[in-house]
């Protein structure tokens, strides 16, 4: 297990150099990408453009750009951006709450509905209520999240917003939990449900037919004739077995929606986390807080899914031998 | 997606009033009745951080707008919306230069008691001012271009040893005096920009915008915090003690810039009485709502910018001039106002109206779709595949839209191609990046026809790297022009020859299609009175005040 | 582990029958039929029958008469017209003044078209990497895996943004091969090579099994050659799979194009796809909703039906092939 977990880090590590080096390598090829241009202003002389280059060594080689990079962003820690030479890391660190906030909110209410329409369209195989919860699941995988988020903000808050029951929407924005929990709920409130509403479904689903196989399990059939009410064979050993790939799939998703998912959401509703610090920077160019936040990104993919294969372990002995 | 970046543009001059709020040069807001309040701190918003607030560096309207509150040099333009905002002051000078040895020397007398700010604490003395432009070639400032010039500019910014031997401080006498290597024009118009506003001897050489101690303020206002995404906090300076009417005290007791605000949730928040104004225009698609709902908080806001497609004289097909007269007859300009949502005028002229003598009105090309497609077969060139270039801030995308569909309509296979604002005018702006033909707009630095002739049509100065000559229109006899009106002073004589290349640019060159003067229009909080709009700060925080 | 190899070649009878039973799978089938009729040949039948406006056509100086009254299609404030029972501008007008209608039908073209040649692209390439993988082994497997593993932990949009800016100004040039930087080419090879590690890593999973069974041990024993193995032996064994992958892949992929075309790095204007009608739509989503709400319909539709159809043909052909990937 150990030797496991080590070759597992070992394996992170190597992944996300790997990636900072392809990082690097693309933004180098482009054109546009020239920062020394970019800071050089509207009337830029040739001999300014010289000196930038030279300042900030653009002109060095390119895996000398590249340790100085890693340098500053992982040892001094001070690495700042070529869009407007702000700081990196701190404008990471003031997102990760912001996206966090997003990112558990939606978790919460995803997989709260999605067990329980889970759990009910399993005990209902087959039944009318079954049926419609299928299509509904595979709409909600089916529908552009952005186009969501987008159509929500302008129901809610522009069209309908003279409505009583959605004049307490605010038009997107963030405000701290520390400053106003109240606040801070609402203006996450139309963010949290835009990105639930994709993955309850799903998750009902998976939750119905994880709860189907184990139903007629050996174990559950003994228990069931050991005259256990149905109450507690449901409880008790059919819904702990069931939730195993609901765990694994939970970590993929959340590092999944924590390092991508959040570029879609963030701009549309203007929460300024890291979703929108990266897709600002995607759009400027700006090599190195995309470079910090694609390492970002990666690290919480992988992370999340090496501790999805873990509990897996964990919790089913029966994978370790194969 | 609509983003607001920072490089949007340059300001411009003439600042007409609504309609309905009359014009004129005086300070006028909504329902501006008698004299300003003292007092309240104004709640503003803005989209992202101001690319710096280092003088040196900035070099956007966000950046100009909060600089001007706070720091000041020689000259000043003067604090006032329309043409008088066009004319050079002094202001921390005690009078303009004096002129001497044929427009190549310029003496500047510095007017004493001028104070910095803690921690400095002292008063502003000529070698501030020549170690803040100097600086600018230490910093790698996106402004030395208006100051190589100079004698022994162009060593310094080499060797950055030894100081530019053409400024000479004279502590003692509080004068300075530069010494060009050749006459220049506009060089006044140069020094009251924020890039040669004076900071301490010893500011260090790199960006000072999260430096606190080194924000060292000599207007009425200082900022105090500058968190990046976060907040801006902008107050009173205790030291400022007003020397000219042309620089006031301010009402407001204090500024708090929101960083992030969104244009949508600004109109919004705006409308709930959340915030006070915005960094930025509103969004296109709110105005008809707005101007309807709140006739007297919609000012619009004019420049003087030029909209306009450029053609690259060494792609082909445009290497042809039939081609590019062919495209300047095929746009209708009223239907590319439209896209814009009506906000702007169309014209023909490279030169904005607001430039006074250097406009000079001409319609070379009315709409006339049968004779494009004419000089199209004439040219030969008929199913040539053509990329038409734009960035993605709105509506630019429909404008670079309805020229390939027009051009599709006279004969050429048109697509387009979109970057994001904050990478597209590097890229256009490099000859590797060889765009055949494409959007862009220009926003004046100082409000003369040099800002617009001579920058962008001067086949002189075509570079690799750099080049603002977009089309790479290089006629020598023109050039020659230009150069002879850049040594001529400011004036109607010198304006005349902007005009008079206005006309033959695009009669005999065409490689503009200019489309229109645009307009910006901004909508604030009821309370908000005493908006200034200038052309070169944009809008003036000392003139504005707040009401209950 | 033993097991017996998925549905093969004589099998997909049975799989039509219980396909044919499940009537969400030939609703969607329908669904998705008339979407793809409307599309391709009724595109261009609307516009020399219905209303003569191609996709491109703009009039933004022109008018339309309704009920006596002469109506411009764009309003000087650049307010588009909106929907109304018309043959022209059935789904009203954009502020190019273009027909909203016809551009989502011309745009279905290139959506469905991304969609799919990107998915046949991207199954193609994890079918290679898949078989080839599991079947060498060795230093051959680890290096793909290790790729594999590479392109899977890169955030799916930073990847393909990042991918889609760069080749933005000069296209593609590998050796002789060059793709212009406004071709559809880049949008659909950006989006087929995110998703090929979700559908490589199932193929080589299903490769290692079959590896060790019965039919594969027989056919090296009587000496066939590795290529023929790979391609007569386990192609058709995990072609069902591929398949059930393909009609999933489809639908996601038809949902990236339209996420890319939002962050802008998409399908170039000009050229309507949903996605990019959906981004520009949403510029003036305050004065012209329909010009974002119909296309993103216009995708849930067509994803709904793919995601259903994708599903019922699992069930009918090889419940083991699980795709999942996350938006």
């Amino acid at each position: 297990m150990v030797r496991l977990l080590l070759g597992r880090l070992a394996g992170l590590v190597a992944v996300l150099v790997a990636i900072s080096v392809m990082v690097f390598v693309i933004f180098n090829v482009i054109p546009g990408g020239d920062p020394a241009l970019r800071l050089a202003g509207r009337h830029p002389t040739q001999q300014n453009i010289r000196q930038i280059r030279h300042d900030w060594g653009f002109d060095q080689p390119l895996y000398t750009q590249y340790f100085d990079m890693m340098n500053h962003l992982f040892i001094e820690r001070d690495l700042i951006s070529y869009q407007d030479q702000t700081p990196v890391l701190p404008a990471i660190r003031r997102g990760i709450p912001r996206t966090l906030s997003l990112a558990i909110g939606a978790a919460l209410i995803w997989m709260i509905f999605g067990i329980t329409i889970g759990v009910l369209s399993g005990l209902y195989q087959g039944r009318w209520l079954d049926r419609v919860l299928t299509v509904v699941a595979l709409a909600g995988v089916s529908i552009p999240i952005f186009w969501l988020g987008a159509v929500l903000l302008y129901l809610l808050t522009y069209k309908y917003h003279s409505w009583p029951v959605f004049s307490w929407i605010p038009p997107g924005g963030y405000v701290p939990f520390t400053q106003d929990p109240a606040g801070w709920a609402t203006h996450l409130f139309l963010p949290w449900i835009t990105l639930a509403v994709v993955s309850i479904g799903f998750y009902a689903r998976v939750v119905r037919n994880s709860l189907l196989d184990t139903r007629h399990q050996d174990y559950v059939r003994t228990a069931k004739a050991k005259g256990l009410s149905p109450h507690r064979v449901l409880v008790r050993h059919t819904l702990r077995t069931c939730l195993i790939p609901v765990v694994t799939l939970f970590g993929l998703d959340f590092g999944a929606v924590v390092g991508g998912t959040v570029i879609l959401i963030e701009p549309i509703f203007g929460l300024e986390g890291v979703g929108q610090y990266a897709q600002e920077s995607v759009a400027h160019l700006d090599l190195p807080p995309l470079m910090a936040l694609t390492l970002y990104g990666a690290f919480f993919v992988v992370f999340f899914n090496m501790l999805a294969d873990l509990t897996y372990l964990w919790l089913d002995p029966r994978s370790r031998t194969t | 997606m609509r983003r607001v970046t920072g490089f949007l543009a340059l300001a411009t001059a003439t600042a007409l009033l609504a309609a309905g709020c009359g014009g004129g040069t005086s300070a006028s807001g909504s329902g501006d009745t008698g004299a300003p309040v003292n007092g309240g701190i104004l709640r503003a918003g803005i989209p992202g951080n101001p690319d710096h607030l280092d003088p040196a560096l900035s070099y956007t309207n966000e950046g100009w707008e909060i600089l001007e509150a706070t720091n000041n040099g020689l000259l000043t333009f003067k604090k006032a919306s329309g043409g008088a905002g066009a004319t050079v002051v002094p202001d921390i000078a005690s009078a303009m230069p004096k002129v001497t040895d044929g427009g190549k020397t310029y003496t500047f007398h510095v007017r004493p008691g001028v104070m910095f700010s803690a921690p400095v604490s002292r008063e502003v003395k000529p070698s501030d001012v020549k170690f803040s432009i100097e600086r600018l070639f230490r910093v790698d400032s996106g402004g030395v271009g208006f100051y190589t010039g100079i004698v022994g500019a162009d060593s310094y910014a080499k060797t950055r040893k030894g100081g530019i031997s053409g400024i000479v401080a004279n502590d003692k006498a509080m004068t300075i005096t530069f010494h060009l290597t050749q006459p220049d024009g506009t060089f006044n118009d140069y020094i009251a920009t924020p890039f040669a506003f004076a900071l301490p001897k010893g500011t260090p050489d790199k960006d000072i915008s999260t430096i606190p101690q080194w924000r060292v303020a000599t207007g009425p206002y200082r900022i105090t915090s500058y968190v990046p995404h976060q907040s801006i906090t902008i107050r009173r300076n205790p030291t400022f003690k007003s020397w000219t009417p042309d620089t006031p005290d301010g009402h407001l007791d204090g500024i708090d810039v929101q960083i992030g605000v969104t244009p949508e949730q600004s109109v919004n928040e705006i409308a709930d009485g959340q915030l006070d104004w915005y960094f930025e225009s509103v969004p296109p698609d709110r105005l008809t709502q707005l101007k309807a709902q709140y006739p007297k908080q919609v000012y619009p806001f004019v420049r003087n910018n030029i909209t306009y497609f450029f053609m690259n004289e060494r792609k082909y097909p445009f290497n042809k001039l039939d081609v590019r007269k062919a495209v300047n007859y095929a746009i209708d300009r009223n239907a590319l106002v439209k896209i814009y949502g009506g906000q702007g005028t169309p014209t023909e002229n490279i030169i904005p109206p607001g430039l006074g003598t250097a406009y000079k009105k001409h319609n070379l090309y009315p709409y006339n779709l049968a004779k494009a497609k004419q000089l199209i077969q004439q040219a030969g060139v008929a199913g040539a595949a053509v990329t038409v270039w734009g960035h993605n801030t709105d509506p630019t995308p429909s404008a670079v839209q309805y020229l390939a569909g027009v051009l599709n309509q006279i004969g050429l296979k048109a697509t387009v191609k979109t970057f994001d604002e904050s990478v597209y005018w590097d890229t256009i702006a490099t000859q590797k990046g060889d765009p055949q033909i494409g959007f862009t707009d220009w926003n004046q630095d100082y409000p003369e026809g040099q800002d617009f002739i001579d920058v962008a049509l001067n086949g002189e100065h075509i570079v690799n790297v750099g080049n603002n000559d977009l089309t790479n229109t290089n006629i020598p006899a023109y050039n020659k022009m230009i150069d002879q009106a850049k040594r001529m002073p400011l004036g109607d004589a010198r304006n005349a020859i902007w005009a008079k290349l206005d006309y033959l640019y695009m009669k005999n060159d065409a490689a503009w299609a200019p489309f229109m003067n645009r307009q910006w229009p901004k909508y604030v909080s009821p309370h908000l009175h005493g908006l200034v709009f200038n052309g070169n700060y944009f809008e003036l925080f000392p003139s504005m005040y707040l009401t209950q | 582990m033993i097991d017996s190899p998925p549905v093969a070649a004589g099998g997909f009878r049975t799989a039509l029958r219980r396909l044919r039973r499940n009537p969400a799978a030939i609703v969607s089938a329908i669904v998705l039929l008339t979407i793809v009729f409307a599309c391709f040949p009724g595109a261009p039948l609307w516009v020399s029958h219905a209303c003569n406006h191609g996709p491109s056509d703009q009039n933004i100086q022109g008018t339309i008469t309704e009920n006596g009254h002469k109506v411009p299609v764009v309003r000087n404030d650049g307010t588009p017209i909106g929907p109304g029972l018309r043959a022209c501008y059935l789904l009203g007008a954009d502020s190019n003044g273009r027909d909203l209608f016809v551009r989502i039908l011309y745009g279905g073209r290139i959506s469905l078209e991304v969609g799919f040649i990107s998915a046949i692209v991207c199954v193609t390439v994890a079918l290679v990497l898949g078989i080839l993988s599991a079947y060498a082994g060795g230093m051959t497997d680890s290096a793909i895996s290790r790729l594999l593993d590479l392109i899977w932990s890169f955030p799916v949009y930073l990847l393909a943004v990042a991918l889609a800016t760069a080749f933005a100004v000069h296209g593609i040039a590998v050796g002789p091969i060059h793709v212009a930087s406004t071709s559809l080419a880049i949008p659909i090879v950006v989006i087929a090579i995110v998703y090929v590690p979700y559908v490589a890593r199932p193929i080589r999973g299903q490769v290692l099994s079959l590896r060790r069974m019965e039919f594969i041990e027989a056919a090296v024993a009587s000496g066939a050659g590795p290529v023929k193995i790979m391609l007569a032996e386990l192609l058709p064994n995990v072609a069902s799979m591929a398949l059930v992958f393909l009609t999933l892949i489809v639908a996601t992929n038809i949902l990236t194009e339209a996420a890319l075309s939002f962050l802008g790095v998409g399908v170039p204007l000009l050229t309507p796809s949903w996605g990019n009608i959906i981004e520009q739509g949403y510029q003036t989503i305050v004065t012209a909703p329909w010009l974002t709400i119909a296309p993103g319909l216009a995708i849930m539709i067509t994803v709904v039906s793919l995601n259903v159809l994708g599903d019922a043909l699992r069930d009918a052909l090889d419940p083991h092939a699980r795709l999942r990937i996350r938006n």
